[in-house]
Parts: structure tokens; C-alpha cells; sequence
């Protein structure tokens, strides 16, 4: 398709876009549209619209802080050293080969010849070796990079193409922690600019670049010319998309009925009704890609009254009647989880029996442990304390159907006691409370490749905050035994010994009554069936557009 | 019409006041199974996300929706009443500051002033109300120094002072009846607003937290399912407009009222 649109006149691109399309839909005769791979011939050009109902990222480096939202739009300029297949090997990126040392402490990376950033920087050792260092810098305020990392001790620069990473201690998880996008590869030219300018125009080896960011409406993203890389199990020889204009719709509702009047070519966040809704629509496709890692779980901080009480965790747990409201809130594109760890996570281990309601026994135990009932509104109360419990949740974290999956805890936890009080939050305020230990349950997801989640989120390391001020163990577990776990399962080489090793430290977190596990971190996309080529990354299920062309 | 109004307003009143005789159910109870159902009989005006029982919920959030205005109004008019009476009443220089200060005030669209507010004071029913109140203060001192200013002036107050009565026996025979009888037509007609405003506060999450039943919280809440299930919206913003609706067609009939007697 030759290049004729006049990128600077959107209006008049869109009205010759609705005539390739036509011409297309000639061309290529009545297609299916039904599946993201088609067997018909890719379309170059165009521009895709994807509204994200996620938070907007307030820098679009995702070494600095490290979150979904920053996740999301990386994924579509950014790259890492490997990533994974569907079966969560790993697969060559950036980096051709690697090959670890025979006693696991140090690990060599041979990069591809010839790739370039999209500002002409060359990718050689040397640049890796800036972005670690990068984000392990302090001053970045990096968290999810920073915590992945904490094996690293130094980067050595063995050749230009062969970079050599030194542990302190062997990590099975090394590989599954680079291939996130908040380790992703940057130039190390446009990292020297500093901070503020890099987290407004962060450069990569990606599909596409970021060209502009028009704060609080979107960001416009263009296709990489030069790009020569892509994951080893990348389809076709794309980018085709000329442009993603990436728009920040934080409401579902119109979220959804952009995307049903086509304004809009893709949403993410999609709501449970919206979904139900859309499958009877042959013009909206669906793409559910739960996130790896973490389930999606409440956690009871252990670290204070009255949940330090390992009877009154249980009780809580004993009494929080979920089922039911997953089913009725999500209409079916939920399912229960039992486990602290994604159902995509192959070492999860599910435990139903821990989580049967009884609330019987939740009385039983809240007597033992001190907590009488003799208030008139319920309420048991301990030498004059009542049983309150505060929970601060994100608005811009759980999504509306959450809410009232929540609401339903506090109505259900009340009938033994407990008094659940829901402090709705936006994002900074959010942190805040958690910050200041002021919380007792706490809803806060967290994705990560690979089981090594565990050690950051139950590790009592994690009590200490990381750079960005951000700690990721919010159930406060203090347990030297479940540390040792954790480490030996970190350091395992053998898979099987790995393998038994994290399934005993699950054991110790869900069996003493730390989180209670909802469901899988919900990551459903909605998108216009003339959007081909769509695919979710098997590392942390951000969808990548580096394949995706517009059947129209 | 003004009968209707009269009639729908005793009917809220009753709910605020005794919600348990309108609906005896409880507003909280949660039925998950029940979740999304359309009005029928066991459910007049349908359920919710959640399965409670719409109907009992807007009965039962009449109080809170109702109290936030009528206390709204007073914090409103009583500052507003103040700083009117200041301006009305005082030397020139306190009048000119005064009315200066009220105009720096009016600068800010009412509700910015109450989000303002908000920011500084944090979220909660308590910190709305009073967040409404402060907001349309202004509005109220504008108007009562202009009556203030009007009956003082006039021929009654004139002639008092010269049969040498005492201030405070003027502010009390004189001035505050007559002023008093346009302020309960404002106070009737500000309550409406008032729990416009109030509502669209808890719309936006800065007032009653999750679940309490109030109607702006309702309407927030059921906003996500706009598309799927109509009721979980139409009937708490039903409530909103009729209260605020009967109240201000109930002021306007006693704003005429006053004006032709």
C-alpha cells in the first residue's frame, strides 16, 4: 500500500482510511474477521485507536515506578533481552542467545547484530548495562524493575554484543524477570537526557516510537521505519499500523459504546456486562488474557490489631462469602481462585478447603480470640476497641464490579463482627494509606512472570520500602521460615525441587490465613473484528499491536 | 401541580423520617444471586449490582439525601445570613470589605468552591455538607445584605430610629421579620439545589461512602451499567429530580404568595 496519507490532516487521513477500507473489503472479498488470525494478506497503513481505561501513566518509561498502565503502552515501543512462548519458555528477543554459568551465578547475553534504537543509538552490551544500572539506580525510583533485579550485582561488558549479568545468588526466575516490560531495553543516549525529558519521549527498538503525549487525552505512537527485531515467535513481517493514537477514556460505560460505534478500534478494562453484551455483537471480538503472577486477592495485614491474630484472619476468611457475587457481578467471565498465584502460573496450587464459609467457626474463633459481641449494632469490640476493619480501595485499581464484590464482604463478614469500612481512594491517596500502615485490608494487584511473585510479595523484606517508596508485602508476613523458602526456591536449579519448594512456602501463606484469593487479575480486551493480527504477550498479557493490521 | 408537590414532598419527609414504614426491609442486605433483576412485584423498583432491593434503598436514602440539603442550606444561608447582615447593618468600610469578600467568593462557580473545600477538608458526608453550605454562602449574602440594605432604608425603621429605639430592638422588630420572609422562600428553594448538589458530590465519590444508600451514590454506582440495566440508574436520579423539582415549585408558590400578599 504506498504511502500517500497526509499524516498531518488526520481528518482527511481518516476519510481516505474509510476508502482504503472500502477498496479493501474489495479486494479481499467477504473475510471471516472473526478470529486475530486471518489468512488473508496483511494491509499496511492506517490508524488504530485503542482506549485505555487504565490509569494514564504519569511517565511513559516504565523503569520509573512500574505498573500496568506503563506496561500497556511500552509494550508497543519498547522491547526486552527475551521473551516467552505460550508455554512460558524462554524465547530470544534483543538478545540471540544465553547461556548461565555452571554455578548459576553469573549469566551471558549474546544480542542481535545490527539493531539500532528508533534515535540511531546502536544496541550493543554497553547499552544493557546502562539500563540495569539504570534502574537500579536510586534516583530512577523504579519498583517492580528494581525488585525483579535484586540479584544483580554488577553488569559486565564482555564484548559489544555479549553482556554478562552477576548474581549474588542464582535466580531461577532471572530470564522470566527480564522478559517484563519494566526491564525493557531503552537507548542509553535518550536515558543520558534525564528523567523528565525520558519519561515524556522514552526511545526503544519497538514497533513503534512515541511521538507525542497530549497529557490527560492520549499519546500518539508511530511505526518504527527501521524495525528489525520482535520476539523470536512474532507473526509476519509487520509493524503495518502508520499510527496508534493510545486515548485515556477512564469511564467503561463510554468506553464501551465508543468502541461499539466504532470510534474506537480496541478497549481494555472491559466490564463484565460489556462483555456479556458484546458477544452477541459480530462486529467486537473479545481477548481475555488473565495476568501472570499474583492473583487478584485481599490481604489481611498481619502487621497490627486485630489481624495479627491469626484466629481473626481466619474468621475473616471463614466468613467472606464471595462466590456467589463473582458469579452474579461478573456473569461468568470470572472464576473463583483459590490459589495466591494466576491460573496461568503452572506452580499454583489451588486450595478450596481453605476457604469454605463457616460462620459458625468464624464465631467460634472470634469468642477465643477475645472479640464479644455485646454492642446492639453487632459489632464485637476487645477491651473497648471495636472490630473495625479499614480497607482503602483504589478506584483506579478495581474495577466497578470489585467495588461491589467488596461491598458484599462487608456485608457478609458483618453477620460474625466485623466492621469493614470501604474508603474508596484514588491512586495517590491509595498509596498514601498504605504508606502510613493506615490499612488492614488492602486489595493491590501485582503482576510479575513466574512464581518468583512469592518472594516479593510475602518476603518480610518487602516491608521495606522500595526506591519509588513503593513495599509490595502488604500482609506484613514476618516468617524467617517462609523467607528460607522462598530463597532456596529462588536459587533451585532443579525444577522439581523448585517446584515442591514454592508449593510449601503457598502452603504457609494460605494456610495461615494471610490473603484471601478472588480471582485471576482480570484483563479483558474488546476490539472491532476488522482488527487483525491482535495478540497478548505471554509474558504479562499486554496486548501487542507490532502484528496487527486494520481488514477494512 | 403545587398540591402534587406538596404531596410527593410529604412522602419524601416520611421516608426520611420513618423509612422503616414505606419499606421495612433492610437497605443493606445483599442477595447476590437476586443481582440485576428488572422492577416486578417482589422487587417494585428492581435490585441491584449487589441484589438489595432499589425501592427500600431510595426510601431509605431519602434521609440522607434530604438531611445533606436542608443542613446544606442552613450552613449556606446562615454564613451567607452573617455576612449579609455584616454588610447590610455595619459602617461603610465593613460593607465595602465584606462585599468585596463575598465577591472574590462569587469568582469561583459554586461547585469548584465545594470541591475546594473537599480537597482541603477530605471526602465524607459531613465535609460535603458543609462543602455545599459554604458554596452557596455567597449567594445568600448578596441577596440578604440587598434586603437588609432595603429595610433599613425604608420609612418604618427610619421612623423607630427617631422615636429612639435601641439597635438591637430594631434589628429584632424591624429588620429580621421582614428579611426573615424572603429567606424561607430562599431556604425552600436553595434545598432543592442543595441536594442537586450534594448528590452530584456523592456522584463523584466525595461524599456517603460505599454502600450506604444515597441516592447520588446509587446513581454513581449504577452508572457502569447504564447500558445494560436502565433502573440501577433512572430511579435514584428520578428521586433526585422530583425532590429537588417539588421543593423548588413549593418555594415558587410561596415566593408568589409573599409577592401578592
Amino acid at each position: 500500500m504506498p504511502q500517500f496519507l497526509p499524516l498531518s490532516a488526520p481528518v482527511r487521513a481518516a476519510s481516505a482510511l474509510s476508502m482504503i477500507a472500502v477498496g479493501a473489503l474489495v479486494l479481499t472479498g467477504c473475510t471471516s474477521g472473526a478470529t486475530t488470525t486471518s489468512s488473508s494478506e496483511p494491509v499496511t497503513g492506517g490508524t488504530l485507536i485503542y482506549a485505555t481505561g487504565d490509569a494514564e501513566p504519569t511517565c511513559l518509561d516504565p523503569h520509573v515506578g512500574g505498573n500496568y498502565p506503563q506496561a500497556l503502552v511500552a509494550t508497543q515501543y519498547l522491547e526486552s533481552l527475551v521473551s516467552l512462548d505460550t508455554d512460558g519458555t524462554p524465547i530470544p528477543w534483543l538478545a540471540a542467545e544465553w547461556t548461565p554459568a555452571d554455578d548459576g551465578l553469573s549469566w551471558e547475553f549474546t544480542l542481535h547484530d545490527g539493531v539500532t534504537f528508533t534515535d540511531g543509538t546502536a544496541l550493543d552490551a554497553a547499552a544493557i548495562k546502562t539500563n540495569i544500572e539504570h534502574i537500579q539506580d536510586p534516583a530512577t525510583g523504579s519498583s517492580t524493575g528494581y525488585l525483579a533485579l535484586q540479584k544483580v550485582t554488577s553488569v559486565d561488558v564482555v564484548s559489544p554484543e555479549v553482556v554478562r549479568l552477576v548474581l549474588s545468588s542464582p535466580d531461577s526466575g532471572l530470564l522470566e524477570s527480564l522478559s517484563q516490560p519494566w526491564l525493557a531495553i531503552e537507548s542509553p543516549t535518550a536515558l543520558a537526557r534525564g528523567t523528565d525529558i525520558n519519561c515524556e519521549s522514552p526511545v526503544g527498538t519497538g514497533p513503534f516510537m512515541v511521538t507525542a503525549w497530549d497529557r490527560q487525552n492520549s499519546i500518539t505512537l508511530e511505526r518504527n521505519p527501521d524495525f528489525t527485531t520482535g520476539p523470536a515467535d512474532a507473526a509476519g513481517d509487520g509493524p503495518y499500523l502508520d499510527t496508534i493514537v493510545w486515548r485515556f477514556v477512564p469511564d467503561s460505560a463510554t468506553r464501551y459504546a465508543a468502541l461499539a460505534s466504532g470510534e474506537v478500534d480496541v478497549i481494555d478494562n472491559a466490564q463484565p456486562d460489556a462483555i456479556v453484551a458484546s458477544r452477541s455483537d459480530d462486529a467486537i471480538e473479545e481477548l481475555d488474557a488473565p495476568r501472570p503472577g499474583a492473583s487478584n486477592r485481599l490481604e489481611l495485614n498481619s502487621g497490627k490489631a486485630p489481624f495479627d491474630d491469626e484466629r481473626v484472619r481466619e474468621a475473616f476468611i471463614r466468613s467472606a462469602d464471595i462466590n456467589d457475587g463473582i458469579t452474579s457481578l461478573f456473569f461468568g467471565t470470572a472464576e473463583r481462585s483459590y490459589s495466591v498465584l494466576s491460573s496461568v502460573e503452572p506452580l499454583g496450587t489451588s486450595t478450596p478447603d481453605l476457604f469454605t464459609i463457616d460462620t459458625d467457626a468464624a464465631n467460634t474463633l472470634l469468642d477465643e480470640a477475645g472479640w464479644t459481641r455485646d454492642s446492639a449494632d453487632g459489632i464485637r469490640s476487645k477491651d473497648g476497641v471495636p472490630l473495625t476493619v479499614r480497607f482503602p480501595v483504589s478506584t483506579n485499581q478495581s474495577i466497578p464490579a470489585e467495588q461491589s464484590l467488596f461491598e458484599q464482604i462487608q456485608a457478609t463478614t458483618r453477620a460474625v463482627g466485623f466492621d469493614v469500612q470501604l474508603e474508596p481512594l484514588d491512586l495517590s491517596s491509595w498509596y498514601g494509606a498504605l504508606g502510613e500502615n493506615q490499612y488492614d485490608l488492602v486489595s493491590a494487584p501485582y503482576t510479575k512472570v513466574g512464581p518468583d511473585v512469592l518472594r516479593i510479595l510475602f518476603d518480610s523484606s518487602g516491608i521495606t520500602p522500595a526506591p519509588s517508596g513503593y513495599f509490595a508485602n502488604h500482609s506484613q508476613i514476618n516468617d524467617p521460615a517462609l523467607d528460607l523458602l522462598l530463597e532456596q526456591a529462588s536459587a533451585a536449579p532443579d525444577a522439581t525441587e523448585r517446584a515442591s519448594l514454592y508449593a510449601d512456602a503457598q502452603k504457609i501463606i494460605v494456610g495461615r490465613y494471610f490473603v484471601l484469593p478472588l480471582y485471576d487479575q482480570q484483563n479483558h480486551f474488546l476490539f472491532r473484528s476488522d482488527v487483525q493480527g491482535l495478540r497478548a504477550m505471554p509474558t504479562v498479557s499486554t496486548p501487542t499491536f507490532a502484528e496487527s493490521w486494520l481488514d477494512r | 401541580m403545587v398540591a402534587t408537590s406538596a404531596a410527593l414532598l410529604l412522602f419524601l419527609l416520611t421516608a426520611a423520617v420513618l423509612p422503616g414504614l414505606l419499606a421495612p426491609g433492610n437497605p443493606l442486605a445483599i442477595a447476590p444471586l437476586e443481582a440485576f433483576q428488572p422492577p416486578s412485584a417482589a422487587h417494585l423498583l428492581g435490585t441491584d449490582e449487589s441484589g438489595r432491593d432499589l425501592y427500600t434503598r431510595i426510601i431509605h436514602g431519602a434521609g440522607p439525601s434530604l438531611l445533606i440539603g436542608a443542613f446544606a442550606t442552613v450552613i449556606g444561608l446562615g454564613l451567607g445570613g452573617v455576612l449579609g447582615a455584616i454588610a447590610g447593618l455595619g459602617p461603610h468600610w465593613v460593607d465595602a470589605g465584606t462585599t468585596r469578600f463575598v465577591e472574590v467568593l462569587f469568582a469561583f462557580p459554586g461547585l469548584l468552591l465545594a470541591l475546594l473545600f473537599i480537597v482541603i477538608a477530605g471526602p465524607g458526608p459531613l465535609t460535603s455538607t458543609v462543602a455545599v453550605g459554604l458554596a452557596t454562602a455567597p449567594g445568600y449574602a448578596r441577596l440578604v445584605r440587598t434586603q437588609v440594605l432595603a429595610v433599613r432604608r425604608s420609612a418604618y425603621v427610619e421612623s423607630a430610629i427617631v422615636l429612639g429605639r435601641g439597635w438591637w430592638r430594631r434589628l429584632v422588630r424591624h429588620i429580621a421579620p421582614n428579611v426573615g420572609g424572603t429567606l424561607f422562600v430562599l431556604v425552600t428553594l436553595g434545598i432543592g439545589q442543595s441536594i442537586v448538589w450534594a448528590s452530584a458530590l456523592s456522584y463523584l465519590g466525595l461524599g456517603v461512602s460505599p454502600p450506604a444508600a444515597e441516592w447520588g451514590a446509587m446513581l454513581s454506582a449504577g452508572r457502569t451499567y447504564v447500558g445494560s440495566f436502565w433502573w440501577l440508574t433512572f430511579f435514584p436520579g428520578l428521586a433526585i429530580v422530583l425532590s429537588a423539582a417539588s421543593t423548588t415549585l413549593l418555594g415558587r408558590h410561596l415566593q408568589q404568595r409573599t409577592r401578592s400578599s
